[in-house]
C-alpha cells in the first residue's frame, strides 16, 4: 500500500446519467413498469462506479432478474395482508366510528414494522451487492430486531416532540453500522448520542419558536400579520435540519473503524443546502418554461380546443376530428412524460451533487490494513428489495 | 470463441501493465498483459501477478462490466461471474487493444432461474387473482349486509367526495354539486313521492352532479346521483323518475354497498402491483368502479321490479324507463358515455318490453312533476 490515508474521488458526469435516466425511464414506461427493475440497477452500477475511494470504484453486481423475483414474492405475501386486513379495517372503522380515519391510522401503524423491516433487508441486499476491491460488504441478519428499535425510539421521539431524535438517529445508525461488514473486516460504530447534539438545538429553536407563532396567531394574541415571521423561520428550521442531518453524517462517519481502518467525513452544509436550492430552483424553472410551452402549444396550434377558456379533451377532439383514444394517448404520454422529466432532473441536478459532495469529502484512514480484508461468502438473499419496492419505499437510488 | 480478430495488419505484440483484484482479499495487484496465441483461434489474455502465478483468460470469456461512470478505463471480469476483475485504467492503448480482442465484452449472461421467476410469477398472479376475485368479493357481500346504517352512510359520503374530486378534469375543485333553488324543490317532491313507497334505514340523498356524462348512480348509504348529463338527455319527468326508482331499487339490496366495499379491498393490492405511480390511481379506480358500476343480471333485473312497483306504487308511469332507453338505443341522440350498466346489457329489450308491460298492468298515473317543476329541474344546473 502506497499511502495510509486515501481520498475519494467522484468521477459521474451529469450528461452521462442525464441519458441514463432519461431512456431507462422511457423503456420502464414502455413496458409498464417492468422494465424498473433493469431501471434501479442501472442507475446504482453508475453511481456506485462513481465513487472511486483511493482510486478504485465501487461495483454493483446486483441483477435485474433477482430483483423482479423478490417483487414476486413481495407481492404474493402482501397482497392478502393488503387486501382483506385493509377491506376489514375499513368495515369495523365505518361500523364503529363512522369515518375512515380509524381505518387508515391502524393499516398505517400497522404496516409500519414491516416498512421498517423491509428498509432494513433493501439495505441488506444493496451492500451484499456492493464491492470494492473486489470485497463484499455485507449487512448480517436483524430486520426484525431493527423493526422493533426502531418503533420504540419513533415512539420516544414523538412522545418528546422530536427532542430525543438525535439518541433515535444515532442509536439505528448504530445498528445498521454494527451489523454492516466489508470482507472479513467488522464495522463498529462508535461515539454516542450526545455528540449529535450540539447540531440540535437549532432545528429545537427554529421549529418551536415557528410552532409558537403559528399558536399566537391562532389564539390571537399575535396579530394575522405577524404571519410573516414564519418566512423565516421555516426556512431557518429546513436549514437547520438539514444540518443536522449533514454535521450527524459526519460524526457519526468519523466514529467508524473496521479493523484499523477508519474514516474521514467533512461534507459542508453550506454546500449541501446551495445544491438543494440550486438544483430545485433549476427543476422550477423548467416546469415554468415547460408548463408554458404547454399552455402556448394548445392556445395557439390548436385554439379549438379551448373551450370557456379551458382546455377540455372533448371540444378537442371534435374540432380536430380526432378519435378520443387519440386525446387520451396524448393526455397520457404528457402525463408520465411530466413525472419522467422531474425524476430525471432531479437525479442529475440534485443527487448527483449532493452524492458527489459526500463521496468527494470522504477519507479513509489506516489503508494499509485493508491488505488484511478476506473475503466474505456470497449472501444468496432470494428475495432481494422486494419487499420495499412493493411497499414503494422511495429510496433516493 | 473460434473466431479471428484482425487488428489492422500484423498485430503488434501485445505487452501491458494493469491493476489486478483477485476477489479473496482486497489487496491490489500490479499485473503484466499478454495474449498467448495473438490474432490466432484461441486466444487467451495471460495475466501474471507479481508473485509469477499466472491466469489464463480465453478472450472470449471476458466481459466489460457495463453503465460505469468512468471515462478514463475499463473493468473487465470473466463471464461466468467469478469475483476477480481487471482495471485498465489512463492507458487508451491497451484499451483499445483488449477491446479488439475480446470478442464477446457486451454478450449478457444466461439468466438462471426462468423456472423460479415463472413460478412466482404465477403464483403473484395467482393469488392476487383468487384475493380480488374470490376472496374480497365473498367478504364484501358479507360485511355489505353487517354494516350498520350509520357506517353505511359515512361510507357512502367518503365515497360521493372521492367521486367529485376523481371526476374533476380541470384539478383544482371537486365536481360542482348543482344547486339551482327552484331545481333542487322539484327534485326533492320527486323524492318525496318515492321515498314513501319504500321502508329505508336512512333517508335518501340525491344529488344533481355538472357533468355531461348520460348516467346516474347509486352509492352506499342511500345516495343517488345525476349526471347533468342524463337530465339533458330526459325528455319527460317520468324518464327521470323511473331511473331515479331503478337506483333506489339498488340501494334497498345494497349492491353500492357490496361494490364499494369489493373497491376498498382491491385498490390496495392493485396498488402494490403497479405501484402508485401518482397516487391519483386509487381514486380514478374507485371513481370507475361507482360510476360505470357493472351489477349482475340478477341485481339488475331485481332493481327493475323494484322500480316498477315503487312507480306504481306512487302513482307514477313506468313507462319513462322503456322510453328513454330505446331513445337512447336507437343511437338518434348521441349520448356522451352511455350509461354502461343499462346500455351494454343482453336482455335489454326484455327489460324494455317488461317495463313497458308494467305500464300497461298499473293503470291511472299522474305526472311525476308539474310543467313547472319539470322546467325547474331541466335548470338545476343553472348558476
Amino acid at each position: 500500500m502506497p499511502t495510509t490515508n486515501i481520498t475519494t474521488e467522484f468521477v459521474g458526469r451529469r450528461g452521462h446519467l442525464f441519458w441514463l435516466s432519461l431512456k431507462t425511464s422511457i423503456l420502464t414506461l414502455l413496458t409498464l413498469g417492468f422494465y424498473r427493475f433493469w431501471a434501479k440497477t442501472r442507475i446504482r452500477r453508475f453511481y456506485w462506479s462513481a465513487v472511486r475511494p483511493g482510486g478504485h470504484p465501487l461495483e454493483y453486481v446486483g441483477e435485474p432478474v433477482e430483483k423482479l423475483l423478490g417483487f414476486l414474492i413481495a407481492v404474493v405475501i402482501l397482497a392478502f395482508y393488503v387486501g382483506v386486513i385493509n377491506l376489514l379495517l375499513m368495515f369495523a372503522s365505518f361500523s364503529l366510528f363512522q369515518q375512515n380515519t380509524f381505518a387508515y391510522v391502524i393499516s398505517f401503524v400497522g404496516v409500519l414494522p414491516i416498512l421498517f423491516y423491509a428498509r432494513y433487508r433493501a439495505r441488506r441486499y444493496i451492500l451484499a451487492r456492493t464491492r470494492w476491491r473486489g470485497m463484499r460488504f455485507g449487512l448480517t441478519k436483524g430486520a426484525w430486531g431493527y423493526a422493533w428499535r426502531a418503533m420504540l425510539h419513533w415512539l420516544l421521539t414523538i412522545a418528546t416532540l422530536g427532542i430525543m431524535y438525535p439518541r433515535q438517529a444515532f442509536y439505528l445508525e448504530k445498528y445498521l453500522t454494527d451489523h454492516t461488514t466489508y470482507g472479513s473486516a467488522q464495522l463498529h460504530q462508535g461515539g454516542r448520542w450526545q455528540m449529535l447534539y450540539p447540531y440540535m438545538w437549532w432545528v429545537i429553536i427554529a421549529t418551536a419558536l415557528s410552532g409558537l407563532t403559528i399558536w399566537g396567531v391562532v389564539s390571537e394574541t399575535l396579530d394575522a400579520k405577524d404571519l410573516w415571521l414564519l418566512l423565516i423561520l421555516i426556512p431557518a428550521a429546513l436549514a437547520s435540519f438539514i444540518r443536522f442531518k449533514v454535521q450527524a453524517f459526519r460524526l457519526m462517519a468519523n466514529q467508524k473503524t473496521a479493523g484499523g481502518i477508519s474514516l474521514r467525513s467533512d461534507p459542508k452544509t453550506g454546500k449541501i443546502i446551495r445544491y438543494y436550492l440550486l438544483g430545485y430552483t433549476l427543476i422550477g424553472v423548467f416546469f415554468l418554461a415547460y408548463f408554458m410551452a404547454l399552455g402556448f402549444t394548445v392556445v395557439f396550434a390548436f385554439p379549438d380546443c379551448m373551450q370557456d377558456g379551458q382546455f377540455s379533451p372533448a371540444t378537442c377532439s371534435n374540432a380536430y376530428d380526432l378519435p378520443t383514444w387519440v386525446m387520451t394517448a396524448i393526455s397520457v404520454v404528457i402525463y408520465f412524460l411530466t413525472f419522467i422529466l422531474w425524476s430525471v432532473l432531479k437525479h442529475v441536478l440534485v443527487t448527483l451533487p449532493v452524492f458527489r459532495h459526500y463521496a468527494e469529502t470522504l477519507e479513509i484512514n489506516g489503508a494499509m490494513n485493508l491488505r488484511h480484508v478476506t473475503q466474505s461468502t456470497h449472501d444468496e438473499f432470494t428475495e432481494a428489495e422486494g419487499f420495499s419496492d412493493a411497499l414503494d419505499l422511495g429510496a433516493a437510488i | 470463441m473460434s473466431q479471428i480478430i484482425h487488428v489492422g495488419g500484423t498485430p503488434e505484440t501485445f505487452d501491458a501493465f494493469a491493476d489486478f483484484f483477485d476477489g479473496q482479499t482486497a489487496k491490489k495487484h500490479r499485473v503484466r498483459l499478454n495474449i498467448e496465441n495473438d490474432g490466432g483461434p484461441d486466444m487467451v489474455l495471460l495475466i501474471t501477478l507479481p508473485d509469477d502465478t499466472v491466469l489464463r483468460w480465453p478472450v472470449g470469456d471476458i466481459r466489460l462490466l457495463r453503465d460505469q461512470a468512468a471515462n478514463d478505463g475499463i473493468v473487465l471480469r470473466m463471464f461466468d461471474n467469478a469475483m476477480a476483475r481487471l482495471v485498465i485504467r489512463d492507458d487508451p492503448a491497451t484499451q483499445r487493444g483488449l477491446i479488439a480482442r475480446c470478442p464477446n465484452l457486451n454478450k449478457r449472461a444466461m439468466v438462471k432461474g426462468w423456472l423460479r421467476i415463472a413460478t412466482w410469477a404465477f403464483g403473484a398472479v395467482a393469488s392476487v387473482a383468487v384475493i380480488i376475485l374470490v376472496l374480497i368479493p365473498i367478504m364484501a357481500d358479507q360485511l355489505a349486509e353487517l354494516l350498520p346504517a350509520k357506517g353505511e352512510q359515512a361510507f357512502g359520503e367518503s365515497t360521493f367526495e372521492q367521486i367529485r374530486s376523481g371526476l374533476d378534469e380541470t384539478g383544482l375543485a371537486p365536481l360542482r354539486i348543482c344547486d339551482n333553488t327552484a331545481g333542487i324543490i322539484a327534485l326533492n317532491r320527486l323524492r318525496f313521492k318515492l321515498e314513501e313507497q319504500a321502508d329505508l334505514p336512512y333517508p335518501l340523498t340525491v344529488h344533481v352532479l355538472d357533468y355531461d356524462m348520460v348516467n346516474a348512480f347509486a352509492l352506499p348509504g342511500g345516495q343517488i346521483v345525476f349526471f347533468r348529463g342524463l337530465i339533458d338527455a330526459a325528455q319527460t319527468p317520468e324518464e327521470i323518475a323511473s331511473v331515479f326508482a331503478h337506483e333506489m331499487g339498488h340501494v334497498v339490496h345494497r349492491d353500492p354497498t357490496r361494490i364499494a366495499l369489493r373497491s376498498v379491498g382491491s385498490i390496495g393490492v392493485l396498488g402494490l402491483l403497479f405501484g402508485d405511480f401518482a397516487g391519483g390511481s386509487v381514486v380514478l379506480f374507485l371513481t370507475g368502479q361507482m360510476v360505470e358500476a357493472s351489477y349482475t343480471k340478477e341485481a339488475e333485473a331485481l332493481a327493475d321490479d323494484f322500480a316498477h312497483a315503487t312507480l306504481a306504487k306512487a302513482g307514477i308511469s313506468p313507462i319513462g324507463l322503456a322510453t328513454f332507453f330505446e331513445r337512447l338505443s336507437d343511437g338518434n341522440e348521441e349520448p356522451n358515455g352511455l350509461m354502461k350498466h343499462f346500455m351494454d346489457h343482453p336482455a335489454m329489450i326484455d327489460r324494455i318490453a317488461k317495463a313497458k308491460q308494467a305500464a300497461l298492468a298499473a293503470g291511472d298515473f299522474a305526472p311525476a312533476m308539474t310543467a313547472q317543476e319539470w322546467t325547474a329541474f331541466q335548470q338545476i344546473c343553472k348558476e
